[in-house]
């Protein structure tokens, strides 16, 4: 096995050129490779030391979080913090404070699992994903990059390099939920991240994504009759309970889980509309500008700091 | 008593620096010259017939030293009491984890290469895993030939029951007419793992004709006993040392892989290291929570005095079993409980199946017991129109009463821990009420001491430092540590002027090991006697130097002097100089084993476990938060009381209770072992949840201290296990607060709490 460090993101480019994958943190790769579930590449270049990756910028239009930024970094980050919230609410999440000091967000994505925490949230806000190679460089939306359990449609020598997602207008929220079963080292059983912009009394755009209940990152369709009608009870981003219920239902309908040793199918599709309401809730709630700490899951409910 | 008071400066562990800047060294981190590399290989079906063992691939693959197998050991069955088990399968193999071969190899890659060549066919034989089909006529067996097995003591055997134990008080079946409620309900409990921090690993080198053995183990002397027996080896020549332990909950109690290694060593004619994974650890040792069906029928009056219960309890044994002869009576004694009840009849089977041995992980059948009963007891306060509390007052063993098994209690403190550990809760919740989806629950239980016999060498060297030589093993919990406190106490000098020397077999008197809460009751008794002789030595000196009674020489500070004359004194330093060059400062002492009790209810399958040396009695009351949507439950609070009798080491005592909540807490909620065709599901960290120090509540404990006689050293009584027992029986009569009704499954899962919702709402 060879291991090049990548010094420039030309070298990490150049060495995938040659066939080598790359490895950021090493959560899953290494991890994986431990449980037996994939050996690790004969070539790897290692690409934690591209502080060009690790960066969190904000243009007039846009934002772009570095492929190689930290969970520990983006639940942290003003920018992230502040206007993708979601994201930050999910990174905050991942693990235990030594998976989020070394894991990325690129690792994250580009592992595709369907249980990944951030992807939710990046649906939901739009994001896509930059992949580079030597010669190229292109966009793909993350529904076009995820292609099942653990694939992308990303070619071998294509360098994810970050993230770029609209800088969401002002009277936006977004939140991300999952269900736990303890408050660390926890895997998504299910989750569900929601974005969520108003004016006045009436929701001007929602999207939610469900974590853990199908083979890839799942965006509930059919939320069109939600937008543009009367949906708040006065003017604190609180929801009607039906369209919280509707949404609820949803989620719950356009699920398609397993039962496994973490849950049965029956309990991932009902939770799944929990998680889906709740999301939205505190998604509105951010964009009629209540402070909720990241993440949700410890801000309010059965998780809460206490 | 001065360094042992509450009121000194923390506690100090000498082996605390070791542990936590990683310096200490635990088996694993050990390595010898010329030190081949061990795997097993294990049969991975749950039921079945060899038809093939074929190890010469293996054998032949460059860098293997050896493979055996069972032809290449001494052919007999061993384990206490129910010798029902070989090191290596022969014939047939009764559970996944069942050892086929050892392999020693120049490395770990090539020890698992060989593993993977060893060519196995076994037929597949039905799978028994439910403990009610077991029972049945038909039912497969999973040891054909059991009546030919030697059992000892009182052990009625039938089919697939290894061991069965009955308590009879009274008429129950006559009294429970007399009750004007009758209360029945069923308790089914998954089993569980220890979980130990460290896997285990074990490293043997042969010197001659004699082995020495480095190995995780809670209790070197029964291992070297094992290798012993199985081996066929005298005593002298076998010596077992424990590194540092990495924990053990009893997961390491009893002899496991001592002998396999030791074996394989000889035949690779250099030493040999056995490294465990995860998942091995998991999957192999004999010693896991045995999963139980607790089915009891209570009577009570409508003023909420029992008058009557009857119980059966079934325990999943696993294939063989262990230490697990005594698991019935202990069982049937914790569906009891500790209430005066005047008609009883229990029965409690412990039932082979094809799963993993059980054995005695933290307060063996307590947990779960507990959680059965105190459910029960909580739905009996209910049927009667009870607080909860209030019916537990009234039912509850005192001082001087009779318990249902006969033995007639000395002073105890379980009304106290009750009502203390309920009033710490009420005046949380009367400072933060309690939440919409909050609730409170409370349980009392019960835990014996086991005295046994432990030996103590003491010595005091030239300069005054003092070693003390014991058996004793130091599992993480401190207790060995606290030994120095007992000793430094009765030898008036500092603690840090001790150092223990223990965990090796061939240079300590014999000891029980850490097991059974057992190291201060019995190494402290030893300790503390040895030292008292030299202490004894220390004011025959001084009295003669400073012309005062030995009865009045005091030794403290580090000092001799005479009670009531302040100015007299000398140096203990220095008599311990002087008597270097004359008569030797040296204690050796074996501690008598405390008288047990008796009892007057009738015990079938009588294994010592209805009388109860110094019970510990504890109550534990919490605050519980349920997520009715998704089931999630969150434990807020935890207020514990023990009566352990005397309390030596306050800051030990604590982190006792606490992390034996924090199991608790894993085994009402999250951990459960998954099974499937008699295979583990979960055998790993990811899908086995233990608790994380982030879901760790508040946790307050207080101290019922009772100088009990006829126990431990200075009254006090054994702790380890007690703070397990009371958790989740406490955590489920909370989320029956919330939530409406049982849950009848335990651990109490986020799933199973939302079906209990969802099928009270039908
Ligand atoms: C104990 C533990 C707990 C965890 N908990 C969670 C959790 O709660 N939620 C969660 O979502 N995940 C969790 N994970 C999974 C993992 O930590 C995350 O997915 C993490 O974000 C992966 O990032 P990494 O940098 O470590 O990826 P790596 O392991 O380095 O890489 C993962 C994959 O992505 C590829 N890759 C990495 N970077 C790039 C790039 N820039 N371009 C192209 N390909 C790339 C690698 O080749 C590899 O195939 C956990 C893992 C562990 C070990």
């Amino acid at each position: 096995m060879t291991l090049t460090i990548a010094h420039t993101v030309d070298d990490a480019l150049t060495a995938m050129a040659q066939g080598a994958r790359p490895i950021a943190g090493g959560t899953d790769l290494v991890v994986g490779h431990r449980q037996g579930k994939a050996p690790l590449p004969a070539q790897l270049v290692a690409i934690d030391r591209l502080t060009e990756l690790s960066r969190v910028e904000l243009a007039s239009d846009q934002i772009r979080i570095g492929s190689g930024v930290t969970h520990a970094d983006l639940m942290i980050d003003p920018i992230v913090v502040g206007r993708l919230t979601a994201v930050a609410d999910a990174a905050a999440l991942v693990g235990s404070p030594a998976t989020r000091n070394v894991g990325t967000i690129g690792g994250n994505i580009m592992n595709g699992s369907p249980a990944m925490d951030t992807g939710a949230p990046l649906v939901v806000l739009g994001a896509e994903a930059v992949l580079r190679t030597e010669t190229s460089e292109r966009r793909v939306s993350l529904a076009d990059l995820w292609t099942g359990p653990g694939t992308v449609s990303a070619q071998a020598d294509e360098l994810c390099t970050g993230l770029v997602i609209s800088t969401p207008t002002t009277q936006h929220g977004s939140a991300y939920v999952r269900l736990e079963y303890r408050r660390a080292m926890e895997i998504a059983i299910v989750g569900a991240a929601a974005s969520v912009s108003f004016d006045g009394d009436r929701i001007t755009s929602l999207r939610v994504a469900l974590t853990a209940v199908a083979p890839t990152i799942r965006e509930v369709k059919g939320l069109d009759d939600v937008v543009d009608q009367p949906s708040f009870v006065g003017t604190g981003g609180v929801i009607v309970p039906e369209v919280l219920s509707r949404i609820g239902s949803l989620a719950s309908q356009q699920a398609t889980p397993i039962s496994d040793l973490r849950a049965s199918d029956r309990y991932r599709s009902h939770v799944v509309g929990v998680m889906a309401r709740r999301a939205v809730d505190a998604a509105a709630r951010r964009a009629a500008g209540e402070e909720i700490s990241v993440p949700v899951n410890r801000a309010i409910g059965i998780g809460a700091q206490r | 008593m001065t360094v042992l008071s509450s009121d000194l400066p923390p506690f100090r562990r000498a082996d605390g620096p070791d542990k936590v800047t990683g310096s200490g060294r635990y088996t694993a981190d050990l390595s010898v010259t010329g030190m081949a590399y061990a795997k097993l290989c294990f049969a991975k079906v749950a039921h079945g017939r060899i038809r093939r063992l074929d190890v010469t691939a293996a054998r032949e693959l460059a860098g293997v030293f050896a493979v055996i197998t069972a032809d290449d050991v001494p052919d007999l069955l061993y384990s206490p009491v129910i010798p029902d088990r070989r090191l290596f399968a022969r014939d047939v193999v009764r559970f996944e984890g069942e050892v086929l071969a050892a392999v020693a190899a120049v490395d770990a890659e090539t020890a698992e290469r060989a593993v993977s060549l060893i060519d196995v066919e076994i037929e597949p034989l039905p799978v028994v895993n439910d403990l009610e089909a077991a029972l049945k006529e038909d039912s497969p067996l999973v040891h054909e030939d059991w009546e030919s097995y030697e059992a000892t003591g009182d052990t009625p055997r039938d089919r697939n029951v290894a061991t069965f134990s009955s308590i009879t008080k009274g008429d129950a079946a006559s009294a429970m007419d007399t009750a004007d409620v009758v209360v029945s309900s069923r308790y089914v409990a998954d089993g569980s793992h220890a979980v130990p921090i460290e896997p285990r690993s074990v490293l043997a080198q042969w010197e001659g004709d004699a082995v020495t053995i480095w190995t995780s183990s809670q209790v070197p002397f029964e291992a070297r006993a094992g290798v012993c027996e199985t081996l066929q080896l005298p005593t002298n020549r076998v010596r077992v040392i424990v590194p540092h332990l990495g924990g053990g909950f009893g997961g390491k109690c009893g002899f496991h892989f001592e002998a396999h290694v030791a074996a394989l060593a000889k035949a690779a004619k250099r030493p040999a290291k056995l490294v465990f994974s995860r998942e091995e650890e998991f999957l192999a040792p004999d010693r896991r929570r045995e999963s139980m069906i607790v089915e009891l029928t209570t009577g009570v009056t409508n003023d909420g005095e029992i008058v009557a219960r009857q119980g059966r309890v079934l325990i999943d044994n696993g294939a063989y079993v262990a230490d697990a002869a005594f698991f019935p009576q202990l069982a049937a004694m914790h569906v009891g409980g500790p209430y005066r009840i005047p008609a009883i009849e229990l029965e409690a089977s412990l039932v082979y199946t094809n799963h993993q041995p059980s054995g005695s992980v933290r307060a063996p059948t307590a947990p779960q017991a507990c959680w059965a009963v105190e459910s029960h007891t909580d739905e009996l306060a209910d049927a009667v129109g009870l607080d909860p509390v209030e019916f537990r007052r009234r039912n509850i063993v005192h001082t001087g009463d009779e318990g249902f098994a006969g033995q007639v209690y000395g002073e105890i403190g379980l009304d106290e821990c009750l009502e203390r550990a309920a009033a710490s809760l009420a005046a949380s919740v009367a400072e933060v009420p309690l939440g919409s989806h909050e609730a409170t629950g409370v349980a009392v239980s019960w835990w014996p001491s086991f005295g046994v016999p432990a030996g103590a060498n003491v010595k005091m060297q030239e300069d005054g430092s003092v070693q003390i030589i014991t058996g004793a093993q130091e599992c993480g919990t401190g207790a060995v540590m606290t030994l120095a406190d007992i000793a430094a106490d009765e030898l008036g000098v500092e603690p840090s002027d001790i150092r223990i020397v223990y965990q090796d077999t061939a240079v300590a008197p014999t000891g029980p090991g850490a097991t059974g809460s057992q190291t201060l009751l019995n190494h402290g008794r030893a300790v503390e006697a040895a030292s008292r002789q030299i202490a004894d030595q220390l004011r025959e000196l001084a009295a003669a130097e400073l012309e005062a009674a030995a009865g009045d020489i005091v030794l403290a500070d580090g000092q001799a002097g005479v009670a009531g004359s302040p100015g007299a004194s000398l140096a203990i330093a220095d008599l311990a100089a002087s008597a270097a060059q004359a008569d030797l400062l040296l204690g050796s002492a074996s501690a008598p084993v405390p008288e047990y009790p008796t009892v007057s209810a009738v015990c079938v399958g009588d294994q010592g476990m209805a009388a109860w040396l110094a019970p510990q009695f504890s109550c534990h009351a919490v605050r519980v938060a349920v997520d009715p949507d998704t089931g999630v439950s969150r434990v807020l609070e935890v207020h514990a009381a023990h009566d352990s009798g005397t309390i030596l080491n306050p800051i030990g005592a604590h982190g006792q209770v606490e992390g034996g909540i924090v199991m608790g807490i894993g085994q009402a909620l999250t951990e459960g072992t998954q099974l499937g065709e008699g295979l583990q599901r979960n055998a790993g960290l990811l899908e086995y949840k233990l608790q994380t120090i982030a879901d760790v509540p508040t946790i307050s404990t207080q101290f019922v201290e009772i100088d009990t006689p006829n126990a431990g050293p200075r009254g006090s009584k054994g702790l380890a296990e007690a703070p397990n027992v009371a958790t989740a029986a406490a955590i489920a009569n909370a989320i029956r607060g919330v939530i409406g009704s049982s849950v009848r499954t335990l651990p109490m899962t986020a799933e199973r709490v939302w079906s209990t919702i969802e099928e009270a709402r039908v």
